[in-house]
């Protein structure tokens, strides 16, 4: 290991360091909420300025399997985002359930680090330790209520279904390295464009079985089973961390597995996708439509949401000439859905500040006259949700569909499939505005103060979720260099 | 008069927005004032706009155009013909009327409520003025909201089954629309290998005139557009939204609805569905024409036997709306000429019967005719106003009404006779439906309902008059000098006849037959399997409560 190489993972260093100052400032001041939020949001600021810093020069490390490229920076980026609004959202779902914030920002540190390690890593031995990084701390936050038995259940069901996947990923990971011989990105890709006769059983299998761990991470029908018992039965913080983060980070593992590594084999998992596409955006939002709980409904909606960044990659590798349209819209759709995601799930958990209060649909009677401006901000985010204008959601699915209809073929009819299915979600989405505005309360609810970080961080993500719908061009260009740096070496 | 270097087109658009913002701030008592006084300076300023509009010059007047998404060409760009020219004139003036008509009925929540009808009338007139296909898009949405919003809170008692109904159908329709707007900018910048004008109306028709589409996207395309258009104006089969909206609305939601929000669809078809894809426009003609026929007479024969008064307009709604698009689609001077007469004229006419059927709801709280009658006897004003407006509907010669329907007979005559026919016969069933409702209502007997009602059924009060006395005023202005109106949409018919005598019918390829009644099986399919609530109002309402 040479200087240089630490100054190339200086981000990830950086992210080791900040997750460890937290843990020291909850040592000194044991169970504070303001320390801790201010060391772990201003070392999340300063992480983000290294990152960007570093992220200028594009550089490798560890002989390659390390490097660092606009999509490592993009995505950085984003992970360090979107640890911050957790952070940031949870004081006031875990102060009244005496639950410490100094362990969930820690764990939440590590698992963000995990992410940061993926979007970075071009070996698929780094990969997984990644992956493994990623999920591990966020079994323990999803089980972080111990005293509850939903958040146990939940916690157990994702552990179990997520370790087996992992093993799954694993094993496929096996065979593609007995065939090929190494597991650097770039030498795999290499080794797969030079196949004598095609793809043989081995590699067969090794594609399948990492295709299904994959899908298990991204949450894609039908190896979805695990995360609507998950979300709901988390606290809802780490449900609202659970459906970005992780699943972000499995679409950079996306990225860096199936377009960068497995490239060569596009047309064998091409169909696979374009299959996996359709039937999440749909088997998700016909769920959804079912669901009277908010956050399972969430849960399954951001299954749909899967469905739809799918599209994005069927776009890319349908397309005869090699675009990254699809990519890149793949990456702004990850963005924009992080944001309008991370909000909702931010009004829950203020809405559940009082003990005892649950997600149902119940809950959310009347909110429009209880607390306006909180029902008018889920109003946006689920209108972002929905894909109405002048929202991020909205330009991000109009970006996907777009690069779908350019790809042509069957990416054009999953086009057709997803605009279908954003009209079906409409239904569940405005079912909460209509509970919101135009239904009254069973029994009368006190008003609950809320504490500043919760409304700084509505600020954030809403103030983001319409600006990156009026003038998206900025991030869009980002989302463009990043995908770039996926061109077929 | 000169405003050379004054956006005076975003003017008409956000001003509203910077109301419903200051409403926002203040308090609820400022809501109702601070409403009106913005759609009432947005009025001024779009009187304004009239006054500096050249008639006669062809092309687009008070262009504004700003990059905005550069990476895909799409761009910031407002612009009016004489057609968007009246439409948004109707929009500013119904706005306004349509506020000063709710300061009675609204009691609760007013800051909300105002703040929704000034975001409407954003998305409103931005759909008149967008001359980019995105930007089209986005403010087709933006009405979507308010409007949901105004039915599903302020509305009657089974609100929010009505107002899902209309969000779900118009959402079907415009994503659909999303896809083809995409699709049309892609082929153009597949052909011409740059992003720039890809969704630029101006560059696009002129592509459309010089090139053309492919045959395929043409009828995809135009198809997809027809569809979000067809469900908007309402067009039979896609109508069903329409009576419940209405009748669930409140008063002035239903004014906005059937003045304004009607109008879109029949704007969006002549702006961009038949400039840009006019073969296909050729092709699917017969179809629509057919469709047309069956809307005018069935909303008239559903009119004629509705128990509520409310419906009983709205179904005359579909009737009449059906012969806009009758008009459009025989493609000649006539018809197109009736037909943009008639969205004017529906306009002011339906909303006056709205405003009015709400005048009757508000003191007796019922609009069952049947329970009416002898109304002349003890609010004469009113049913002097009203007979007034009925007669408008009806088509009397002299008033508005009766020009637009009168220039689409002939439009129709000339394209075939027969079709003339079967909607002349309708008109006397308009009328039949409208003077039996009339007489029901007005003459005869007081009814033992409005004897036990005494003092609470006063006569129609000056408020009242006033939101009614412009659209009066306009009805018999424009059915006496309807040249007015004629000189100033002159050049855009023009421009869609010319655009249509350039292409020819699309011969249809069995196959692409085939390939839309799948997509149309497909759509009916997942309407029918996702939304099981839908089919039946009173289950509905019951599982959104459970």
């Amino acid at each position: 290991m040479s200087w240089q190489d630490l100054v190339v993972i200086g981000p990830l260093v950086g992210a080791v360091v900040v997750a460890v100052l937290v843990l020291l400032v909850d040592l000194v001041r044991p169970g504070r909420t303001v320390p801790v939020v201010i060391v772990s949001v201003g070392g999340l600021a300063a992480l983000a300025a290294l990152v960007a810093a570093t992220g200028a020069v594009p550089a490798s490390a560890f002989g390659g399997a390390y490097s660092v490229d606009a999509l490592t920076t993009y995505l950085d980026l984003l992970f360090v985002a979107i640890a911050a609004l957790t952070i940031v959202f949870a004081p006031d779902y875990l102060a009244p359930r005496g639950l410490p914030l100094g362990e969930f920002a820690t764990m939440l540190l590590f698992a963000m680090t995990g992410a940061m390690l993926i979007a970075a890593s071009t070996d698929l031995l780094l990969l997984f330790l990644g992956l493994e990084l990623m999920v591990l701390p966020g079994y323990m936050l999803a089980g972080y209520h111990k005293t509850d038995g939903f958040s146990a259940e939940g916690a157990i069901k994702y552990f179990l279904l997520g370790s087996f996947s992992s093993a799954i990923f694993l094993f496929g990971l096996a065979f593609v390295w007995g065939l090929t011989g190494t597991t650097r990105v770039a030498e795999v890709a290499d080794a797969l464009t030079r196949l004598p006769n095609g793809i043989s059983a081995g590699l067969g299998m090794g594609l399948a079985f990492m295709t299904t761990g994959v899908a298990f991470k991204i949450a894609a029908v039908p190896f979805h089973y695990w995360t609507p018992d998950a979300y709901q039965g988390s606290p809802t913080p780490v449900t609202g961390y659970l459906s970005v983060g992780p699943k972000i980070g499995a679409f950079a593992l996306v990225l860096r597995l199936f377009v960068e590594t497995l490239g060569p084999l596009s047309e064998w998992w091409l169909p696979v996708m374009v299959v996996l596409a359709a039937l999440t955006m749909t088997l998700g939002n016909l769920v959804a439509l079912t669901e009277d709980n908010v956050k399972r409904m969430l849960a399954y909606s951001s299954i749909a949401h899967t469905g739809y960044m799918l599209v994005g990659l069927v776009a890319y590798a349908a397309d005869p000439t090699g675009r990254v349209d699809g990519l890149s819209a793949l990456l702004f759709y990850g963005a924009a859905y992080s944001f309008m995601n991370l909000g909702a799930f931010a009004v829950i958990a203020a809405l559940q500040k009082r003990a005892g209060v649950t997600s149902s649909l119940s809950t959310f009677a009347g909110l429009g006259r209880r607390e306006p401006i909180l029902a008018i901000l889920m109003t946006l985010f689920l209108l972002s949700l929905t894909g109405i204008p002048p929202t991020a959601g909205f330009f991000a699915k109009a970006s996907v569909i777009l690069a779908a209809i350019e790809a042509g073929g069957p990416a054009t009819i999953l086009a057709v499939i997803a605009m279908l299915n954003a009209a079906a979600a409409a239904f569940y989405y405005l079912r909460v505005v209509v509970y919101m505005f135009m239904r009254e309360p069973a029994d009368q609810q006190p008003v609950l103060k809320h504490g500043a970080l919760l409304w700084g961080g509505l600020a954030v993500t809403s103030v983001l979720t319409i600006l990156l719908g009026l003038f998206p061009s900025a991030l869009l260009e980002m989302a463009g260099t990043a995908a770039g740096t996926l061109l077929p070496h | 008069m000169s405003l050379d270097g004054v956006p005076v087109l975003s003017l008409i658009t956000f001003l509203p927005l910077l109301g419903a913002v200051l409403i926002g701030f203040l308090p609820e008592r400022a809501a109702r004032p601070v409403a009106l006084g913005t759609a009432l300076v947005t009025w001024l300023v779009s009187l304004a706009m009239i006054a500096v509009f050249e008639v006669g010059k062809s092309g687009f007047q008070l262009v504004e155009v700003a990059d905005w998404i550069p990476a895909f060409g799409i761009q910031y760009h407002l612009g009016i013909d004489g057609l968007s020219l009246t439409l948004v004139a109707l929009t500013t003036t119904l706005s306004w009327i349509s506020i000063l008509a709710s300061f009675r009925p609204i009691k609760t929540r007013i800051k909300g409520y105002m703040i929704s009808f000034l975001i409407l009338e954003v998305g409103m007139v931005g759909v008149f003025i967008a001359l980019d296909t995105f930007l089209f898009y986005i403010f087709w949405e933006i009405v979507l909201v308010p409007m949901y919003l105004i039915i599903g809170i302020w509305g009657g008692s089974n609100r929010i089954y009505a107002t899902i109904k209309f969000v779900l159908y118009t959402l079907v329709g415009s994503l659909l629309m999303l896809v083809a707007i995409l699709a049309t900018a892609f082929t153009f910048q597949g052909t011409t290998g740059s992003w720039v004008g890809a969704f630029d109306f101006e560059v696009l028709r002129h592509y459309a005139a010089t090139s053309g589409f492919p045959d395929a996207l043409q009828l995809l395309a135009f198809a997809a557009f027809f569809l979000a258009f067809a469900i908007k104006v309402p067009m039979f089969p896609f109508h069903t939204w329409l009576p419940d909206a209405h009748v669930e609305a409140p008063t002035a939601g239903s004014v906005i609805l059937a003045g304004v929000l009607l109008k879109l669809g029949g704007y969006g078809l002549l702006r961009f569905a038949i400039p840009l894809f006019p073969a296909a426009a050729l092709t699917y003609a017969p179809l629509i024409i057919c469709l047309s026929l069956i809307g005018i007479i069935y909303g008239a024969v559903v009119a004629l036997v509705q128990p509520d008064l409310k419906k009983l307009v709205a179904y005359s709604s579909v009737s009449h709306m059906a012969f806009v698009t009758l008009g459009v689609f025989v493609f000649n001077q006539q018809g197109l000429q009736g037909g943009i007469l008639q969205m004017i004229n529906h306009g002011l006419i339906t909303g006056a019967l709205f405003l009015l059927v709400g005048v009757i709801y508000e003191r007796t709280h019922d609009r069952t005719i049947a329970k009416m009658g002898g109304l002349a006897g003890i609010t004469p004003t009113y049913v002097a106003i009203f007979g007034f407006f009925v007669f408008a509907s009806a088509g009397l010669p002299g008033l508005s009404g009766f020009v637009g329907e009168f220039l689409v007979l002939l439009g129709a005559f000339a394209f075939n006779p027969a079709t003339a026919a079967v909607a002349a016969l309708v008109m006397v069933l308009g009328a039949a439906y409208l003077l039996w409702m009339f007489q029901r209502v007005a003459t005869g007997e007081v009814s033992d309902f409005l004897k036990s009602l005494h003092d609470h059924l006063t006569d129609i009060s000056g408020l009242e008059i006033l939101t009614l006395l412009p659209l009066g005023i306009l009805v018999v202005v424009f059915g006496l000098l309807p040249g007015i109106l004629l000189e100033v949409i002159k050049d855009p018919i023009n421009d869609v006849l010319s655009d249509v005598a350039r292409a020819s019918e699309i011969p249809l390829d069995p196959m692409l037959v085939a390939g839309a009644l799948g997509i149309l099986a497909f759509v009916i399919v997942v309407r029918v399997v996702t939304l099981p609530g839908l089919r039946r109002p009173a289950a509905a309402t019951g599982e959104i409560a459970a």
